[in-house]
């Protein structure tokens, strides 16, 4: 039996399996997971569409009209100013002061007041104004591109890195690699395969190819679809000028990533379905590691698969507004890895993963009445 | 089919109580259920914050711990709502992993084993099959949230002052409400998860996928529209937002109270119309 003829036979069996990861019922939602960023990434270039051409049939206001809204101006001034909004939106609430307590009798004393809030939108042809008042006068003004293209892509950067890598490439490898054993074990069929006269290794090589083929085409064009959905409403002298500088290196990194999580996901959850009756606790145990990655010590980071993800990606993700200041505070992400580095260091991994699965899998009993 | 043999006769004789009969399910339940190591381990995990909490409280109550370290600590280490709807937060997320780990075992079997049946042929409905496995996961799950939230409650109401009952009683009252809806939320898509896949593995996978991929694709929908709408489709955002009117905090900028109890009633209604549409004594093979 020469190497050759091992990989015909894993092949083999992998394209017996791949129809089934492809397309089997249980796929459909991997689709969803994959190709839910590109759905909405459409719905938001065609809603930029809408609204600008919404927008121009309003009438515009002068640029310099614009830059002039300063805070403290009353909404009286700004409409003299301005004249008619493209938007008015009121409303009145009540908003509670910071609880205080009372020395002498230890109650609560709670301080409230109205609030009457009211929000004016202005357009210029190239930028939107967002006028937030607070008992009429001017509390904050928003102005914005909404075709801002380095903004767009670092937001592609941020739902690839905080969605796509954390959890659709996370659950989508889950669901696909976890039921290429233990789903024929539940299925009770996996015997079917432990009769065919091939290596039980070259059976779990094979079965690692289907899953690995059907997750990094399906993620790896996820992601592609999405990358070109944010550049699909953006004028043709920026995209062009992208794609003259690091687009092409952008795009391509991005998709090594996509199907390098694929590969690292994949075989993690591949041994897991072999080592453990439950994997989820695995798997859950594996989703916190990963979501606290960024707090944890440099050395730690290093033993995750997403920091070597992150460290292909070409734009680091934002972070977002709303987190708590102590955990801005803690959060020191590690410096990222030198592709030569992660990737080599990721396909280590995995090629160890795989060697444990190959273990578990010579060893594995089948005794379905477990199940 | 036709029945040609008449033999079986219904039983007439007495019966148990109506809540008797609903606890048989949840006893042998989680007697099963603490048999498992796994479980054990992470329900006394899910103790180590509240433990932690309490450890907290104790320090907040004896101000000459830290007398000497500054005025803006006394701020810091304060009882308030912000401390239970910390408190809160972190035990809503054990909440999950427990779910995980424990509902899939809860329906799924008796669906893939066609074992409904042989309940529904016993003087048990099937509002009283669901609340039966929902009971199992609410004594599950109350062990983690509201039991230890009350403790700790009760520890402040020792330690404080005496009038601090009187002006926070909310705050108790807020924990207790706010665990029951989570609670109800978490064992409704345990329950309905179990109900639509069979499979426990993948049914304790949809649980887990469930919480943290909406609450992703709710920050996407914003990031990507710069809008707050997108929270919408986040149940534990709008569980949060109703926890904040329920401690008194001020509402997250994003979803109002009525919008986020619209969230969570229309979710309950889809998860239960799941759970009436999979349960079914019979089965029709077309």
């Amino acid at each position: 039996m020469t190497t050759r003829f091992r990989a015909r036979q894993a092949w083999t069996i992998a394209t017996l399996e791949m129809r089934r990861a492809f397309f089997s019922k249980r796929a459909f939602w991997v689709y969803l997971l994959a190709f839910f960023p590109a759905f909405i990434f459409i719905g938001h270039g065609v809603s930029l569409q809408w609204q600008i051409k919404r927008f121009n049939a309003r009438g515009k206001v002068a640029p310099a009209i614009i830059d002039s809204f300063k805070p403290g101006m009353t909404e009286r001034e700004i409409i003299a100013l301005a004249g008619n909004p493209q938007s008015d939106h009121e409303y009145t609430r009540r908003q509670r002061e910071d609880d205080d307590e009372d020395e002498s009798t230890g109650k609560r004393v709670i301080v409230e007041k109205t609030l009457h809030i009211r929000f004016l939108e202005y357009w210029d042809g190239n930028r939107r104004s967002y006028l937030r008042f607070e008992n009429g006068v001017l509390k904050s003004a928003r102005t914005r591109n909404p075709f801002d293209f380095q903004e767009d892509r670092s937001v592609y950067a941020g739902v690839f890195q905080l969605f796509y890598l954390r959890l659709a490439i996370f659950f989508g490898c889950l669901g696909i690699f976890m039921n290429l054993f233990r789903g024929e074990m539940l299925d009770k069929t996996l015997h079917f395969w432990f009769l065919a006269p091939a290596r039980r290794e070259v059976l779990l090589v094979g079965k690692y190819l289907a899953g690995l083929t059907a997750s990094s085409v399906i993620f790896t064009s996820g992601a592609l679809l999405s990358f070109f959905a944010v550049l699909w409403p953006h004028s043709g002298m920026e995209v062009q000028a992208f794609w003259q500088g690091p687009g092409v290196e952008h795009m391509l990194r991005y998709a090594l990533a996509a199907a390098l999580g694929c590969v690292g996901y994949g075989s993690v959850f591949l041994a897991a379905g072999l080592l453990l009756r439950n994997p989820i606790i695995p798997a859950a145990v594996l989703l916190v590691w990963e979501g606290i990655n960024g707090f944890l010590p440099d050395i730690l980071q290093k033993l995750s698969v997403l920091y070597y993800l992150q460290s292909l990606c070409p734009v680091p993700a934002p972070l977002e507004s709303d987190t708590p200041a102590l955990l801005k505070l803690i959060l020191a992400p590690a410096a990222p890895a030198s592709p030569w580095l992660a990737v080599p260091g990721l396909l280590v991994v995995t090629v160890l993963v795989l060697w444990a699965a190959a273990q578990a899998v010579k060893r594995l009993e089948i005794n379905y009445s477990t199940e | 089919m036709a029945v040609y043999k008449r033999g079986y006769q219904r039983y007439q004789g007495p019966v148990t109580g109506h809540y008797t009969r609903l606890m048989a399910m949840p006893r042998y339940a989680w007697e099963r259920l603490f048999q498992q190591r796994l479980m054990i381990v992470l329900t006394a995990v899910s103790c180590l914050w509240p433990l932690l909490c309490a450890v907290f409280i104790y320090i907040s109550n004896h101000s000459e711990l830290w007398a000497g370290l500054g005025g803006g600590l006394k701020k810091m280490l304060a009882i308030d709502a912000a401390f239970f709807l910390v408190y809160m937060n972190v035990q809503s997320a054990f909440c999950i992993l427990l779910a995980a780990l424990a509902g899939p075992g809860l329906i799924a079997p008796d669906l893939s084993n066609n074992a409904l049946p042989l309940y529904f042929s016993r003087p048990l409905s099937r509002l009283d099959y669901v609340a039966a496995r929902m009971m199992t996961l609410i004594g599950m799950l109350s062990l983690v949230t509201w039991l230890p939230g009350l403790i700790l409650f009760g520890m402040q109401i020792g330690m404080a002052n005496s009038g601090w009952f009187a002006a926070h009683w909310h705050y108790g009252a807020g924990l207790i409400a706010g665990f029951f809806i989570w609670i109800l939320i978490v064992s409704m898509v345990a329950l309905a998860s179990s109900a639509y896949v069979k499979w426990r593995l993948i049914a304790g996978a949809l649980i887990l996928g469930f919480f943290f991929v909406l609450a992703g694709a709710a920050r996407m929908i914003n990031g990507i529209f710069r809008v707050e709408w997108g929270s919408v489709i986040n149940p534990a955002m709008a569980a949060y937002t109703v926890w904040c009117a329920l401690l008194g905090k001020e509402i997250p900028e994003g979803m109002d109270i009525s919008t986020s109890l619209l969230c969570l009633g229309g979710l309950i209604a889809a998860l239960g119309l799941i759970l009436e549409r999979k349960l079914r004594p019979v089965e029709v093979i077309s």
